[in-house]
């Protein structure tokens, strides 16, 4: 067995000095930049992998293919999270995604990977949408990179029976917010629920936007999270000073359990209310959505524009789509009122239509939820949306931190500032 | 570079070997070289090949769109003054002694209990090697409801009159670490047991038999008879719990994602928080390959020692 052994040494010598040498041509990461194949019906990444939404995303693909041919590929949303940058870098990606406007769309619009769709506001039924909308589907550089499809709100939610037993009522102002928290603490009830546990960390980025738009404005909020101002600063202080106002009457397990174990402790009324976004009510019985209302987060300066948050979901396409007038035709008819009141009527209802002349649900809860947005004088988006997924993390270790240890607030804002400058660099 | 530099060493070797092929009567068939060639080219195409790249990624900021910027050590110039890297490795030690300490000590320890074949041992035997079979992820979702505020450890301390302690296990930066080690070592201990058990199986009962007519105590012939005689068996009980803990990262992941506030992030979930959350393919790969160095030094560092003492 010893003549063998030099042959396969030098094997494995060539092959760590082929690796080496195609180590050092750099090759390994290079992007290719060839279009995708033109034939085929164009396919649709989802991210709508909750049972609902996906069963109405499917009708919504059935409806349109009547009229062409559209392959929906339905993944799981934290895969499609991890690897939306792998599919629009790919030679061959898929054409048309669900995704989010403003800056995340501007983070790939920057970089010359999504489809450009002028051409498409300004023909189909986008020339209708509302400004705010057409603004929100604009890059920087002033192309349309986004047709929006549906949006929803957050706000205080509660059960209304539940509101009824305790004879409690809506508070308008901050001073009665903290009443009617005192109320409900002096009843044996947590007062506000979280959720901020297990995999949704994130959902604690509710109170820091709602604070940081009611004192300091939406304006300074976008700029906050697009790195024009810094975590440390003396406004975002008094985010906290507030936020330590209330810290008494949240849950204690308010970071024990997700958002779906929080809705359970909210329903069953030992929690008294829940700032969270309409989604929550997938995990409701459906038996409990009649009970449910929300009123708006209290306003704390009245001379800040009342700014609401509305997350806006839609479509985007690859710019290296070989199928471009199938993906044209494609988000037009997603543009359409027909397909966003059919995903409504296929999904949970709670969401709205981005279309001027769609149907809602028509429920009270979402009649409540439209006017409700109409009011706001400026939408922000939520805080991963207006910044970026990169940045969310940053502000969950130091919400969750804050929550535990509420007087370390000015070292945990240093390294937040810390944390979100590696974000912002890189 | 120990590969590269091997055939200089051996050139004084005669020929043969470079000769005409097919030819001299030691000549490898090429149906053996095929099945030796084939699996080695798609394990260079599949994992050499990644590694590689992993290597070269660590030297770069990348944020998995754009073309990776060539920074040479400046991953691991920034990892030197990073809080949560820092913690993170202290965090992976702790949970290498804890985690490895305790499985390679209680496995051994339920191998011995049984070992010897009785009636029922069987089904003791699966019993604590069943969690094994489990996926980690399906293991994490029920520790979490274990866990849970309103979960099973709060209700069993409350009923023992011990609600005092009830606590928000995985919330607390006291207990997150310890209480995601539970269900790890839950698991190992049955992996660990099962690789003893077939190591005591392979010992000589005679030796014992001498022993016994010798006169030694229980202790005795577990201290100088089993224990020597299963040295090969810790090389490899050490390699797999090392190997394991610090690719830690499903039950980890799945029960806390490192937090609350980082104070249960081990090196392998903050490595994937860097890549995949944060983007940062570049650091990311930094930090795995700081973790290849450490499985692979400790791990070869034990080996030299047991092939030096085994000469």
């Amino acid at each position: 067995m010893i003549n063998p052994r030099p042959s396969r040494r030098r094997f494995l010598a060539g092959l760590g000095a082929t690796g080496t040498a195609a180590l050092l041509s750099g090759c390994v990461t290079s992007t290719s930049s060839s279009k995708s194949s033109s034939d085929g019906a164009v396919t649709l990444q989802s991210n709508l992998s909750a049972p609902q939404a996906k069963a109405a995303m499917e009708d919504v693909v059935a409806a349109y293919g009547k009229k062409g041919g559209v392959s929906l590929n339905t993944v799981a949303a934290e895969t499609f999270r991890t690897q939306l940058p792998t599919y629009l870098t790919s030679a061959n990606p898929p054409d048309v995604y669900t995704w989010y406007p403003g800056s995340v769309a501007e983070a790939y619009a920057k970089k010359d990977l999504l489809l450009g769709l002028d051409d498409l506001w300004g023909t189909s039924d986008l020339k209708r949408y509302s400004k705010a909308l057409n603004s929100l589907c604009t890059s920087s550089s002033g192309k349309k990179v986004f047709v929006p499809a549906t949006y929803y709100w957050w706000g205080m939610f509660y059960r209304k029976s539940n509101f009824a037993k305790w004879g409690v009522s809506e508070p308008k102002t901050w001073d009665d917010f903290l009443d009617l928290c005192d109320k409900l603490k002096s009843k044996g009830v947590a007062p506000i629920g979280l959720g901020a546990g297990g995999n949704t960390p994130w959902v604690a980025s509710a109170w820091f936007d709602y604070l940081d738009i009611r004192i300091n404005g939406a304006k300074y909020h976008r700029g906050l999270l697009a790195g024009q101002h810094r975590f440390d600063d003396p406004e975002v202080r008094k985010v906290f000073d507030r936020w330590q106002e209330v810290l008494p009457y949240f849950d204690p397990n308010g970071t024990a359990g997700a958002f779906q174990d929080a809705t359970t402790v909210l329903l069953n009324g030992r929690s008294g209310m829940m700032l969270i976004g309409t989604f929550f009510a997938d995990a409701a019985p459906k038996d409990a959505l009649d009970d449910i209302d929300f009123f708006r987060f209290p306003v704390i300066d009245p001379k800040v524009p009342l700014a609401e948050e509305a997350p806006t979901d839609g479509y985007f396409a690859s710019a290296r789509t070989g199928r471009k007038d199938g993906v044209l035709d494609l988000l037009g008819y997603l543009a359409t009122a027909e397909a966003q009141e059919l995903y409504i009527k296929g999904s949970s209802g709670t969401v709205l239509p981005c279309h001027p002349d769609a149907k809602d649900a028509g429920t009270p809860l979402v009649k409540k939820g439209r006017k409700h947005i109409e009011e706001a004088a400026e939408l922000t988006q939520y805080f991963n949306r207006d910044s970026s997924d990169a940045l969310q993390p940053t502000a969950d270790t130091a919400l969750t931190k804050f929550l535990a240890k509420p007087k370390e607030i000015g070292s945990i804002l240093t390294d937040w500032q810390r944390e979100a400058e590696k974000i912002w660099n890189a | 570079m120990a590969v590269l530099t091997a055939p200089h060493r051996k050139s004084p070797v005669p020929a043969p070997s470079r000769g005409g092929r097919g030819r001299g009567p030691g000549r490898t068939p090429p149906l053996v070289l095929a099945f030796v060639l084939v699996p080695l080219l798609v394990e260079a195409v599949w994992v050499f090949w990644p590694a590689l790249q992993g290597f070269y990624l660590a030297l770069t900021s990348w944020d998995g769109v754009s073309a990776p910027k060539f920074v040479g050590l400046g991953n691991f110039r920034e990892m030197a003054g990073d809080d949560t890297f820092r913690g993170a490795m202290g965090h992976t030690v702790l949970w290498l002694v804890l985690f490895g300490g305790l499985s390679a000590l209680l496995g051994l320890a339920t191998a011995l209990l049984l070992q010897q074949e009785r009636r029922g041992i069987g089904f003791y035997r699966a019993a604590l090697f069943l969690p094994v079979v489990f996926s980690l992820v399906a293991t994490a979702l029920v520790w979490q409801a274990i866990y849970q505020p309103d979960g099973v450890l709060n209700q069993l301390l409350e009923s023992l009159g011990l609600g005092s302690l009830r606590h928000a296990w995985l919330a607390d930066q006291d207990t997150a670490l310890y209480a995601v080690i539970v269900p790890a070592l839950w698991r190992q201990i049955g992996y660990v047991m099962v690789l003893y058990l077939a190591g005591l199986k392979g010992i000589d009962p005679a030796l014992y038999e001498a022993a016994k007519v010798d006169g030694a105590s229980a202790w005795q012939r577990f201290r100088h008879v089993t224990l020597p005689q299963l040295r090969s068996v810790n090389a490899v009980v050490l390699s797999v719990i090392v190997i394991d803990s610090l690719r830690s990262f499903d039950v980890v992941w799945s029960l806390t994602r490192g937090g609350p506030y980082h104070s249960s992030e081990l090196l392998s979930t903050y490595m994937y928080s860097t890549a995949f959350q944060s983007l940062r393919l570049g650091y990311g790969s930094a930090l795995a390959v700081v973790i290849f160095l450490l499985a692979f030094g400790v791990i070869a560092s034990y080996l030299v020692r047991a092939f030096r003492e085994a000469d």
